[in-house]
């Protein structure tokens, strides 16, 4: 556990050395990371998908827009992830401490999507068009696994984790 | 270099489908996660929701990281950093307003030496808390995981911590107990 000290005691003087010792106690009483956190971090595994296509987050607005609009927030949220060949459209609205859906996959095609958050997997279907919704999804990490309708046996894109 | 060695393995074996691997990988870095989401000052909500996230991307990408398996704890920093700064403007645009820094504060009536030292870190300048509350995660990040989680050149490190450090000590020397300081 104390192999790294040695980089973090570079040009520290014994009292520095002392003091960073007191210090970490002191944050291991007042800010430990919870119990929950650490518990939730090991669930984390069992939600990996094998061999999938990972399709990145290219927009959000609530970053890539925050600094200049400033009071049109009141629009849904919007993301953009893709993925070689594919792009995912999603906006999110809040209902009080759930997250509505509506999405469009690029180029439009059918496809069956598991919706993954912290309530389990909303499993929806996007229409020929690539229009899909989902209700009621429990508000933080939400990742979309799309099975691509027209290619079955191809393995499935699941988009980036985000809390919405 | 045994440390790399150790997390390249508990990585392998994570990415494998291994639970001890991953349970290893959290015990590992998950003071490191939590303290470079608590040096950006979300709130304990939105924290656990960026370390959520940070662990979960963590589990879907493991495969693809192959190249990165010996150098996890920078890419768990750099990723918490980006999740922090995510949360942080979407609480800006949901609120329009700016997000306080949430006090951890030493529980009412918490005596004693640690309570005064954790309120004089969270009374230092914006950049000196930062810097503190990942260089005193446990174990101890190297230069490159501090410089992931803060986004700052490997190379000012060691003299910001020694000017923070100093700083440090200014202000406790203002609560009087320098002596107790020195003597201990």
């Amino acid at each position: 556990m104390s192999r790294d000290t040695n980089e973090t005691a570079e040009f520290l003087g014994p009292e520095d050395e002392g003091l960073l010792q007191e210090l970490r106690a002191a944050v291991r009483r007042f800010d430990p990371p919870p119990d929950s956190v650490l518990e939730v971090a090991r669930a984390s595994l069992t939600w990996r998908t094998i061999d999938a296509e990972l399709a990145a987050l290219e927009f959000d607005s609530a970053v890539d827009v925050a600094a200049t609009a400033v009071r049109s927030s009141e629009g849904p949220r919007l993301l953009t992830f893709a993925a070689p060949g594919l792009s995912i459209e999603v906006e999110v609205s809040p209902i009080g401490p759930r997250r509505q859906l509506v999405g469009q996959l690029v180029p439009a095609q059918a496809a069956r999507i598991d919706v993954r958050h912290a309530g389990g997997v909303t499993t929806v279907r996007a229409d020929q068009l690539g229009r899909f919704g989902a209700d009621a999804i429990s508000a933080g990490p939400v990742s979309l696994r799309c099975h691509l309708g027209d290619a079955p046996s191809s393995p499935p894109v699941v988009t980036e984790w985000i809390p919405l | 270099m045994g440390a790399s060695i150790d997390v390249r393995d508990l990585a392998r074996a994570a990415a494998g489908g291994d639970q001890h691997g991953w349970d290893g990988l959290v015990e590992r870095f998950g003071e490191l996660v939590w303290s470079t989401i608590r040096a950006y000052g979300l709130s304990p909500g939105d924290g656990a929701d960026a370390a959520q996230t940070t662990w979960l991307l963590l589990a879907e990408q493991l495969g693809h990281l192959e190249a990165q398996h010996e150098r996890l704890g920078v890419w768990l920093a750099a990723t918490a950093r980006r999740e922090s700064l995510r949360l942080l403007g979407a609480a800006r645009v949901a609120t329009a307003a700016p997000n306080s820094p949430p006090a951890t504060e030493p529980a009412a009536g918490a005596q004693g030496r640690e309570a005064l030292l954790w309120r004089v870190v969270r009374e230092l300048p914006e950049h000196c808390r930062r810097l503190l509350r990942v260089l005193l995660t446990v174990p101890p990040p190297s230069h490159e995981e501090v410089s992931a989680a803060l986004d700052l050149p490997v190379a000012g490190i060691a003299a910001a911590r020694a000017a923070c450090l100093q700083d440090f000590r200014h202000r406790m020397s203002n609560f009087s107990i320098r002596a107790e300081l020195e003597d201990s």
